[in-house]
């Protein structure tokens, strides 16, 4: 009486209390819906028994297959169109993102490199000429040598006069080639920007809103998924991207970084210095919070931006100046007014300083 | 050419007074992850890396290696297949079930099981032996590379769903997976006192031995089953 059911890739079975099969409803024998039907028992996995009858027994004895060799066969059929199905389900919409993320970085390694290269190369021929980047790789690419540089142009003066060697028509040729790829370069950038941009928009409404889509899109592509980046804690994403200095921090007992990407943000890097920390777990609790809306619903909440908005407001405005600093920061320092703030270490005072 | 057969289907060759791992390739012509083939009258071998491979440096170290010709195998954590086409050069009548929970290592291992009659591929996490019963029969041996903190506990489950009463386990431990700093050997010694008497399941650890030096810091495992007669 006390039976199971059980269901295997070709039928489901009823087992006795000893295991024993007392009766198998079999499936149609079609590789592609006994495919579909192994996905679904991944994904909801069932009551399995520990004590079960065999399956390739079942099969043969139920007569689903007659011969070993018949089972290995179809059951291979069966898994392989299974898992190349569950393949294709991965390439979801956030990881395309990231794939244009990383991408992105790819680029603008190799675009610093060769963009390098050719301002070395070229400022033999033409040293006067102040221009780096994709600027240098235009004019390169549009006039080639100096002399090329037509009498109306600003620099025609400074390309008449200058001490750079004569360059050879071959070796032009070469620099101009070489200089029309750094361009295209810079213009596939864009157009990955571009696609960003507008597939952030769609994937992450919430996450864009809150942090724009590059940004947005580095999280995702530094957590993982859009899913893992949901499920971070907000003291997390506070330090995506400082990882080398978090996994100092969790070998050794260092201090916790503070500085993850989120700082890129301007509403951060804008801030005076003493105001940052604050800022940043407003901002990364919100960025929890939109991931999550975002996993979960898709749909854009506004609300989730007005509240950030409204916390950084009123934290700029309850710390307006800076905590009293002594000149060293020693741990014995007396408490003043901004006692139970934690003190800053000077280089990054300084650095703000500089900047602003 | 000389060549020894150490233990079923698996091969010493010996060349130019070299020696050399090998299976045989039951794919002729085909080399699946840039090794070395290496024909010797009809019959086409296979170089098989230990250094690449913890069954191979298992092989070297004098493990009793309890692969037939006919036996069904279940490898948890078959990576691109390295190994696995190993394992399938061996079962040249039997057939192996090859647990991958990464998509994308999970694309290159279809490729061989495209090529390959006796592998089947299953994406899914070891973690979770349910996910796959409806799929895996009861098998001879469960070889296990999984590189994870609970890798004891992956192989006590995976025993109870899939292997036979008399079957074996092959387990590759990685110490940095479970600790990085503490000392290997007494991560090892908890690993198996854990597999011995750890879980409602117990086994008998036949052979363990470090795999260096072909794998650092890690050990190498047969055990089988133990048998209630009771109940
Ligand atoms: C050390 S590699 C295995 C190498 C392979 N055995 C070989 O020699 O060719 C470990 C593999 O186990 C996989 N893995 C880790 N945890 C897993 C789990 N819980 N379930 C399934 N596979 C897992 C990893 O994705 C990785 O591909």
């Amino acid at each position: 009486m006390t039976g199971m059911e059980f269901t295997a890739w070709f039928g489901k079975i009823e087992l006795d209390e000893d295991g024993e099969i007392r009766d198998c409803e079999l499936f149609d024998k079609n590789p592609e819906k006994l495919a579909e039907l192994v996905v679904e028992l991944h994904d909801n996995v069932q009551a399995v028994p520990l004590k079960r009858a065999d399956l390739r027994e079942a099969a043969l004895e139920s007569g689903f297959v007659d011969l070993d060799e018949d089972y290995d066969i179809l059951l291979r059929d069966v898994c392989i169109r299974a898992a190349k199905s569950q393949i294709s389900q991965t390439d979801t919409d956030d990881s395309r993102i990231i794939q244009a993320v990383e991408a992105l970085d790819d680029i603008d390694k190799n675009v610093n490199e060769l963009s390098e290269r050719l301002f070395e190369w070229y400022g033999r021929y033409f040293p006067e000429l102040d221009m780096t980047g994709e600027e240098l790789a235009v004019f390169v690419s549009a006039y080639g040598s100096r002399a090329n540089v037509p009498d109306d142009h600003e620099l025609s003066q400074k390309a008449s006069q200058s001490m750079g060697a004569e360059l050879l028509f071959s070796d032009e040729e070469l620099l101009r080639a070489f200089a029309k790829n750094i361009c295209s370069l810079y213009d596939t950038r864009r157009y990955i920007e571009n696609y960003i941009n507008t597939s952030m928009g769609s994937v992450a409404p919430n996450l864009c809103n809150i942090t724009g889509a590059s940004l947005g899109a580095r999280l995702m592509s530094m957590a993982g998924s859009l899913q893992k980046l949901a499920a971070f804690p907000s003291s997390t994403v506070q330090v995506i991207g400082a990882n080398r200095a978090l996994f100092k921090h969790l070998r050794s007992k260092a201090p916790s970084p503070k500085h993850g990407i989120i700082f890129n943000n301007p509403a951060i890097k804008n801030a005076p210095w003493w105001q940052r920390g604050k800022l940043a777990r407003a901002l990364a609790s919100k960025i929890s919070l939109a991931a999550r809306t975002d996993f979960y619903s898709g749909e854009l909440d506004p609300s989730i931006k007005e509240a950030l908005e409204k916390k950084l407001e009123s934290i700029r405005q309850a710390n307006p100046n800076p905590p009293e600093r002594k000149p060293e920061d020693k741990p014995q320092g007396k408490g003043g007014k901004g006692g139970k703030r934690k003190y800053r270490g000077k280089g990054k005072g300084k650095n703000t300083g500089g900047k602003r | 050419m000389p060549v020894r057969e150490l233990s079923s289907g698996i091969y010493e060759l010996d060349i130019d007074d070299r020696k050399m791992l090998a299976t045989k390739n039951i794919m002729p012509g085909l080399s699946v992850y840039g090794e070395r083939l290496i024909t010797d009258d009809d019959t086409e071998y296979r170089q098989w890396d230990p250094s690449r491979s913890k069954l191979g440096a298992m092989v070297l170290k004098n493990f009793d290696i309890p692969l037939e010709a006919d036996s069904t195998v279940l490898y948890l954590g078959a990576a691109s297949g390295t190994t696995v086409s190993h394992v399938s050069d061996i079962l040249t009548d039997g057939l192996v079930y090859a647990v991958e929970f990464s998509p994308r290592t999970m694309r290159d291992l279809i490729q061989l099981c495209d090529q390959r009659p006796n592998i089947i591929p299953i994406l899914a996490d070891a973690n979770k032996p349910q996910s796959y019963a409806h799929i895996v029969e009861q098998v001879d041996v469960i070889f296990q590379d999984v590189a994870q903190p609970n890798q004891a506990e992956i192989a006590a489950i995976n025993s109870k769903y899939f292997l036979e009463e008399h079957g074996h386990l092959m387990l590759s431990i990685k110490s940095r997976s479970i600790d990085t700093v503490a000392s290997p050997k007494k991560i090892f010694k908890e690993e198996v006192r854990k597999l011995e008497s750890g879980f409602d399941i117990e086994f008998e650890v036949l052979e363990r031995k470090e795999l260096d030096p072909f794998h650092e810091d890690h050990l190498g495992l047969v055990a089988k089953m133990f048998v209630d007669d009771e109940e």
